[in-house]
């Protein structure tokens, strides 16, 4: 296979084609369409075309109209258009630039500027596609150490809380099940899957305020008293402040839920729970989603001052209120998700 | 005289159109051997209706683009000047021009064809 780039040429006058046929075919491998609509399905089944030489007024499927289709199919971005035209219709070639057409040509062209013209534009776009490519690399190395980082934290503090660093991973993957499943069941709360993925990795932030409270509190064996619940319900507002203070995690779209998990998992539906009292859908459907994911592993996992409880009793002690009060919905989802676990149990 | 002093002697600009073809007068003569072809497939013709204004100004504005891609420029001129007529909403003008036109185009064609 050669290196050549391929250049479309759209004309419905043949002369014009090979004119420019002629012109581009030392440098470019070249495909003629004659309309509009026969460029389309060109554009739409190749991979490699390295820019467009568009004719402006065509029968049928004109030059607009074969521009206004790759701004749908968004092929716009990736191949520089250059209209070729005798019209001096300024109307006619401002909405082509609008629709992002890339230069125009007028009739009659003069070969070596074409060429050059061309072939700078060609270049530029390779560029850019390389800078990318280059962009989308790292971004995706940063975000992978910064996920990597967020982990080591939330891991860490798990280790303080005398746990083995699997709560936050069970906590994102029930979050991960119960988001899905009241996104799905009501419209209301409906969110797209990649949204759905953003509150999942914002869930290991949950109970990062947690590095705040002191270990005796923290690892107590027994009851706390109303003094220390009081400093333990502080984690949720440290976390916030702590999340605050580090901008470079907080402005990563991946976490941009994590300010309000971290805030509100502990709030509750009938309003009794804190550090702000919200209630019904004051509180976001991803924090009530975190609430149940955290209560449910909390009473399902061995703690200092408890052995886990079985799977059912955890089910019948949050559906019977002694967990706080939760949104109906959010219940009938996390019901739903029970029942699907027990039956792949069996 | 040859194929391309004759087209000269018409008004084409030769020289030019051979400018923009790095000077490849063999590609010219096979392009503009091809003009007949064209100038018949968009032929107008002088009484058009009304309602075929549309198809008029489409058809003379390929003509005047393949006229001055081949530099024949007495073409050009005058299919720049009809399309500006009819686009003005002035057809009965365009036809009378297109009348005066005609007989250039077909002289230029037969010059073309008596060398294919």
């Amino acid at each position: 296979m050669d290196n050549k780039g391929t250049v479309l040429i759209v004309d419905d006058v043949e002369i014009n084609r090979l004119i420019l046929k002629e012109i581009f075919e030392d440098s470019y491998n070249i495909i003629e369409a004659s309309g509009g609509a026969e460029a389309l399905s060109i554009i739409n089944s190749s991979r490699n075309i390295s820019a467009v030489l568009l004719d402006l007024l065509m029968p049928d499927v004109n030059g607009i109209d074969v521009l206004k289709a790759m701004n749908k199919n968004g092929k716009i971005k990736d191949i520089p258009v250059f209209l070729i035209t005798a019209a001096d219709d300024q109307d006619i070639l401002l909405e082509a630039f609008g629709l992002g057409a890339t230069d125009v040509i007028m009739k009659p062209f003069i070969a070596h500027f074409l060429k050059c013209r061309l072939g700078n534009v060609i270049e530029l776009y390779k560029y850019r596609k390389k800078l990318e490519s280059i962009v989308k690399e790292q971004t995706k190395r940063i975000n992978e150490i910064m996920h990597s980082t967020v982990e080591m934290l939330a891991t860490a503090i798990e280790f303080r809380d005398c746990e083995s660093g699997e709560h936050v991973k069970r906590i994102c993957l029930l979050t991960e099940e119960l988001m899905t499943e009241v996104s799905n069941m009501y419209p209301e709360y409906h969110l797209p899957p990649e949204e759905i993925e953003k509150i999942v990795s914002s869930a290991v932030l949950h109970d990062v305020g947690k590095i705040a409270i002191p270990d005796s509190i923290l690892n107590k064996p027994g009851r706390l008293t109303k003094e220390e619940f009081e400093i333990m319900k502080q984690h949720t507002i440290k976390g916030c402040e702590l999340l605050s203070s580090i901008p470079a995690i907080m402005d990563q779209g991946v976490y941009s839920y994590g300010y309000d998990i971290c805030r509100h998992h502990h709030e509750r539906w009938d309003g009794k729970g804190y550090p702000d009292g919200l209630s019904g859908d004051e509180i976001s459907i991803w924090a009530q989603v975190v609430a149940v994911a955290d209560v449910y592993d909390a009473l399902t996992s061995p703690r200092v001052y408890k052995a886990a409880f079985p799977a059912q009793k955890a089910k019948d002690m949050i559906f019977g209120g002694e967990c706080g009060t939760f949104n109906p919905k959010v219940m009938k989802a996390f019901a739903k998700i029970m029942d699907r676990r027990q039956a792949s149990t069996l | 005289m040859d194929f391309l002093d004759e087209l000269k002697e018409l008004g084409v600009d030769v020289d030019k159109a051979l400018k923009s073809l790095a000077g490849k007068a063999a590609l010219y003569e096979k392009l503009v051997k091809k003009f007949p072809g064209t100038a018949k497939e968009y032929y107008v013709s002088p009484d058009f209706g009304d309602s075929e204004t549309d198809d008029a100004i489409e058809k003379t504005h390929a003509l005047k683009g393949v006229a001055g891609n081949l530099s024949i420029t007495p073409l050009y001129n005058g299919y720049s000047d009809i399309v500006q007529l009819l686009r003005e909403g002035k057809p009965e003008q365009a036809r009378e021009a297109l009348k005066k036109l005609i007989p250039v185009q077909e002289d230029i064609i037969k010059c073309i064809e008596n060398h294919i």
